[in-house]
């Protein structure tokens, strides 16, 4: 059964609490797993992509984790998929545990270890096409950041994903407007990517990434484009934790104040009841 | 030894495009050097299993494994100067890292490349190339190993990077001879171990043999896996060791061979000739540049001399 917007709204309070347990115990990355989650729990739990429920199937569509820091996201969202047991989430980065850091095929679900940017979108292109050759009906999502549109390999992947008409192709840019060291504003701005995607042949649309109405809508119509389909994704930064809203030092967390912790819990727990 | 020269090249074009006949799984993917790599009848007859990228070896690495998911065996051929060089951090990501099955062809390495002067002389691939998990590299000796080892690594899951050289080359593979991953065949039995990859080995064949006065010549084609076991059993009985590569001395056969001697308390008399941490240079003739740099026929012909 596919989860109504309200379910999905739900859940992601849920996911997005156990997200910053994950983050708060293990140290790792914050601002762009909470700001890719309501994408990633639409994708997986909304009924218009195909992935199965408690271990993946070969028939399932494909999804590719193109920006792999974002691992942490994807890895609650596979949790409640049932694809690896919840409590492994505490173990994430440690020692002989199958949660990498960056995100691994060692996690059931996972089709492509990543961590250096810019190689997903080419990477799910090579999928896209031998899936469109050998006349399978299946659908290659990538997830990719804003950030790592700077890397000159994306838009190699954007020439080619138009020349080959890989209309089953969908990049959703998780659009959230900080980088590591910044914003993009100042470290490298985008200008109008949309235009960017326009003038390279695809299919383009732009959505608040946080409303599930919208992203249903949106995802349901990529389905029919001829062209390949680029949904940018209007994110906030470490979406859910307001202190950490816009400031790019919550990228990634190392050795969180106690009280700050509570703070951010406190308020996702508010969402939860 | 007289032999004709052929075309390495030529040999893989041809060979690949034999294999696709019987093989449907397998793919090109191309960064705009098809006809130099002797493909453009393989992307004729087989329009829909060759993937031209363009000008774009780092997105042409990450599509080879995307598409080698789909269960196909993906050939991803440039230049060992772009692929290898340019898209290193794409191959350890995307294909060694994700273990994907993309055999990666690199054409006009080493000073073989001649005219085309110091940006084409790929001397370092070797190096880039074996320092990478779950990578197999070899460098076949001229036209009849590149088919053998074509065909081998066809029917291997593994990833790889074969090794190419731009032009004719003699023919001293003995055609019958067999070609195994990890495997080095003994050419001829001598009192000093010779160990050679790619087409320069045909330069030993050059020097007269006596009977005090003799190479014990080994192809190691098979760079990684390496064939520990007949390198060091011929080491052991010669004590004397010539390692022969067109490829800078640093990453190259003779720095992996160094450190499986010392491993083995193996201490030899041995010359490496290989280019010393130098760019090569134009000239229409290679052997003027081998001799320039130290690795051609005058430099072999003194490091026997050395070692006797």
């Amino acid at each position: 059964m596919a989860l109504s917007t309200s379910d999905l709204k739900k859940l992601s309070w849920q996911l997005r609490a156990d997200l910053l347990d994950m983050v708060y115990q293990n140290d790792g990355h914050l601002g762009g797993p909470l700001s890719s989650l309501d994408i990633l729990n639409t994708i997986y739990f909304s009924d218009i992509f195909k992935f199965s429920k408690k271990s993946p199937k070969p028939t399932d569509d494909n999804f590719i984790l193109s920006a792999g820091h974002l691992a942490t996201a994807l890895y609650v969202v596979l949790a409640y998929k049932l694809y690896f047991d919840k409590k492994k989430l505490a173990t994430f980065s440690h020692f002989k545990s199958i949660l990498e850091g960056h995100v691994s095929t060692t996690v059931p679900g996972v089709s492509y270890s990543s961590g250096s940017l810019g190689q997903g979108l080419s990477f799910a292109a090579g999928l896209a096409l031998g899936n469109l050759l050998d006349k399978k009906n299946k659908f290659t999502l990538c997830l990719t950041s804003d950030g790592e549109h700077q890397e000159g390999q994306t838009w190699e992947a954007a020439m080619f994903a138009s020349k080959y008409k890989l209309k089953n192709l969908i990049n959703i840019v998780d659009h959230n407007k900080y980088q590591i060291d910044g914003s993009l504003e100042d470290i490298m701005p985008l200008d109008d990517l949309a235009q960017k995607y326009i003038s390279f042949g695809w299919t383009v649309k732009e959505v608040d990434g946080h409303d599930y109405k919208k992203l249903l809508k949106i995802f349901q119509i990529s389905k029919l484009s001829n062209y390949p389909t680029c949904i940018i994704a209007h994110t906030t930064f470490a979406k859910g934790v307001s202190f950490a809203h816009f400031d790019y030092k919550y990228h990634d967390l190392k050795n969180l104040d106690p009280t700050l912790y509570q703070l951010a819990k406190n308020e996702i727990s508010k969402h939860l009841n | 030894m007289k032999s004709v020269n052929t075309s390495i090249r030529q040999s893989f074009g041809a060979t690949l495009f034999k294999l696709a006949k019987t093989n449907k799984n397998i793919y090109v993917v191309d960064a705009d050097l098809k006809s130099s790599l002797y493909l453009s009848e393989f992307a004729k007859v087989f329009p829909k299993r060759f993937i031209e990228v363009g000008v774009a070896e780092n997105n042409a690495a990450s599509v080879a494994a995307g598409l080698a998911k789909t269960g196909k065996t993906v050939f991803l051929t440039s230049f060992s100067c772009f692929s290898p060089a340019i898209n290193w951090a794409v191959i350890r990501q995307s294909i060694c890292y994700n273990n994907s099955n993309v055999k990666i062809i690199g054409s006009h390495s080493g000073l073989m490349s001649g005219s085309l002067g110091a940006t084409h002389q790929m001397l370092e691939d070797i190096a880039l190339m074996q320092v990478l998990p779950n990578m197999e590299v070899f460098s076949p000796a001229d036209a009849i190993e590149t088919a053998k080892i074509v065909s081998a690594v066809s029917r291997s899951p593994k990833p790889s990077y074969i090794r190419l050289v731009r032009p004719d080359t003699p023919a001293f593979f003995p055609p019958k001879l067999s070609f195994t991953i990890g495997k080095s065949q003994i050419l001829t039995k001598g009192n000093i171990t010779l160990l050679f990859h790619g087409p320069i080995g045909h330069l030993a064949f050059n020097l007269s043999n006596t009977k005090e006065n003799s190479l014990e010549i080994i192809n190691c084609s098979s760079i990684k896996p390496l064939d520990s076991k007949t390198i060091l059993k011929s080491i052991k009985k010669t004590g004397k060791l010539i390692v022969l590569e067109d490829h800078q001395k640093i990453g190259g056969l003779g720095q992996a061979v160094s450190s499986l001697l010392l491993e083995n308390k193996l201490a030899p008399r041995f010359i490496h000739l290989a280019v010393d941490n130098q760019f090569g240079r134009s000239s229409k003739d290679y052997s003027k540049l081998y001799d320039h740099y130290g690795i051609g026929i005058k430099a072999l012909k003194l490091a026997v001399k050395k070692l006797n």
